[in-house]
């Protein structure tokens, strides 16, 4: 699954999130996440990918820019 | 001048279900809600009376919400939308219509099941990695955090750890504060949840729990039994809508009963053994407090859980205060029936209590078929009894650490 597919669902699923909300370029504040749930919802990622997202990478702004960060991080952990 | 203090609406998570009414003629009946549960796993744990509560916080609390709650708080905040509901005073849409109500809330131990999943990651699975919001679920202080929260309620938000005697003193504070005019209204009562196998396996080393009866374990909470072995643990959340006289009038509502009277004491003594002068002197300032003479208490709601050590303790006590009187007194614990909420234990009793001061009936100690003959008074065995005259009644909380507090009631 790409992260994109897996960080959408993961937003209707866990943070109700209204499906038709969800587009590229909506930030998670846009959705409705506050920055506890956004810290949690970093950590969900993580766990399923078996990743870390460095401190100094977290700032990402919309869905897309965290889906491209989260692909290349799991790109290269290399498995 | 001091005004006068009536509960006004009941909201209950209980061992026994939901509905107070059905839950106080279960326990006038003498139904124990005690179970054999297993803790652990099955080649590492134990088989142990508990009273469990069967609640999902599914399709009662958004899911998000829920995400960020430990099981106290969830039992917390569904048991207070009842409560309000009851009073009359819940609104739709999540808010109640005085903003300015205050939460006075009791709680030992907070997210237990989320600390033990917090120190499995850690020490377990070897990982630094747990879940970000473990520290803001662990906090007693949670289940009135989160009352706050979802009903909009901007007067004070405060939680009193007090381990057993927590939601008593949180109802006696929040009277205090309504009866000296700091605020009109108030939920307050006592959530607690640590039916967690770490939790149980601390429980169990302490020596305190009582094992499974010959008769079944749902006869295993015996206060003042000569058969009994300790308490039964068990986990709910009890809310309370207390308001102030005038509050009431605005809204014609009938009172369930009024609260007129709240003591505390520290035994400065032991962390463990309870000790009568503490206990008296919190019923004696209570019985002062409520401005009544000792003879007018009819009935006691004795913290009684059932250890050997602690049941004669209290009744000696409630015979140092009540002297003469005391053979007068019905004297039971209910806890025979619901076991031993912890931090909300007090609220349940409270909540019990009202009940039977707006029926007239007093609830009985079940399972209390060998009386110990240190436990001589009128200690109510078996099954409930009829009280129309039942007027003034006493609810009495023994904590760990030495601090005690009772609540004085009186039929409206």
């Amino acid at each position: 699954m790409s992260a994109y597919s897996y960080l959408a669902e993961v937003l209707v699923d866990k943070y109700d999130v209204d499906k038709d909300k969800i587009r590229p370029e909506a930030t998670l504040t846009d959705l409705g996440l506050d920055s506890l749930m956004v810290v949690e919802f970093l950590f969900d990622v993580e766990d399923e990918f078996n990743i870390e997202v460095p401190d100094d990478r977290a700032e990402f702004e919309t869905l897309n820019e965290a889906a491209t960060l989260i692909d290349e991080l799991i790109e290269a952990k290399g498995d | 001048m001091a005004r006068r203090v009536f509960i006004t609406g009941l909201g209950l998570i209980a061992p026994h279900g939901e509905d107070p009414v059905s839950i106080f003629d279960r326990i006038y009946q003498g139904d124990s809600a005690v179970r054999l549960v297993r803790s652990g796993t099955a080649d590492f744990g134990s088989d142990l009376p508990l009273a469990t509560v069967d609640f999902t916080p599914k399709d009662r609390i958004p899911k998000t919400q829920q995400l960020f709650m430990a099981r106290a708080s969830q039992m917390a905040v569904v048991a207070a939308e009842g409560a309000l509901q009851s009073s009359g005073l819940f609104r739709e849409g999540q808010s109640v219509e005085n903003g300015e109500m205050g939460v006075y809330m009791g709680c030992g131990l907070g997210g237990a099941e989320i600390l033990q999943e917090g120190y499995r990651t850690y020490f377990v699975r070897q990982s630094r990695r747990g879940r970000p919001s473990t520290v803001p679920m662990i906090m007693a202080s949670g289940p009135a955090s989160h009352i706050s929260m979802r009903f909009g309620l901007h007067g004070p938000t405060h939680t009193y750890s007090i381990a057993c005697a927590s939601s008593t003193v949180a109802i006696g504070e929040a009277f205090r504060a309504i009866r000296d005019g700091y605020l009109d209204t108030a939920l307050s009562g006592g959530a607690e949840a640590m039916l967690n196998d770490g939790s149980i396996a601390a429980w169990e080393r302490l020596g305190v729990l009582a094992s499974s009866h010959m008769d079944g374990p749902e006869a295993s909470s015996r206060p003042f039994d000569l058969e009994r072995t300790g308490f039964v643990l068990g986990e709910g959340a009890v809310l309370l809508v207390l308001e102030a006289e005038s509050a009431l009038r605005e809204r014609a509502v009938d009172p369930i009963a009024e609260i007129i009277g709240y003591g505390v004491s520290s035994d400065a003594f032991s962390l463990t053994e309870p000790h009568a002068a503490g206990q008296e002197a919190a019923m004696r300032s209570a019985i002062t407090d409520a401005d009544i003479e000792r003879e007018e208490v009819q009935y006691v709601n004795a913290h009684a859980t059932g250890t050997p050590s602690g049941d004669p303790i209290e009744i000696e006590a409630i015979k140092n205060v009540f002297e003469d009187h005391a053979s007068n007194l019905a004297v039971s614990s209910t806890k025979s029936v619901h076991g031993h909420l912890v931090g909300a234990s007090g609220a349940l009793e409270t909540a019990i209590t009202a009940i039977a001061l707006q029926k007239g009936r007093i609830p009985p100690t079940a399972n209390l078929t060998h009386p110990d003959p240190y436990c001589d008074l009128d200690c109510v065995p078996g099954y409930g009894r009829e009280a129309p005259e039942l007027t003034v009644a006493v609810s009495n909380s023994f904590a760990f650490g030495g601090s005690n507090a009772t609540l004085v009631l009186r039929k409206v």
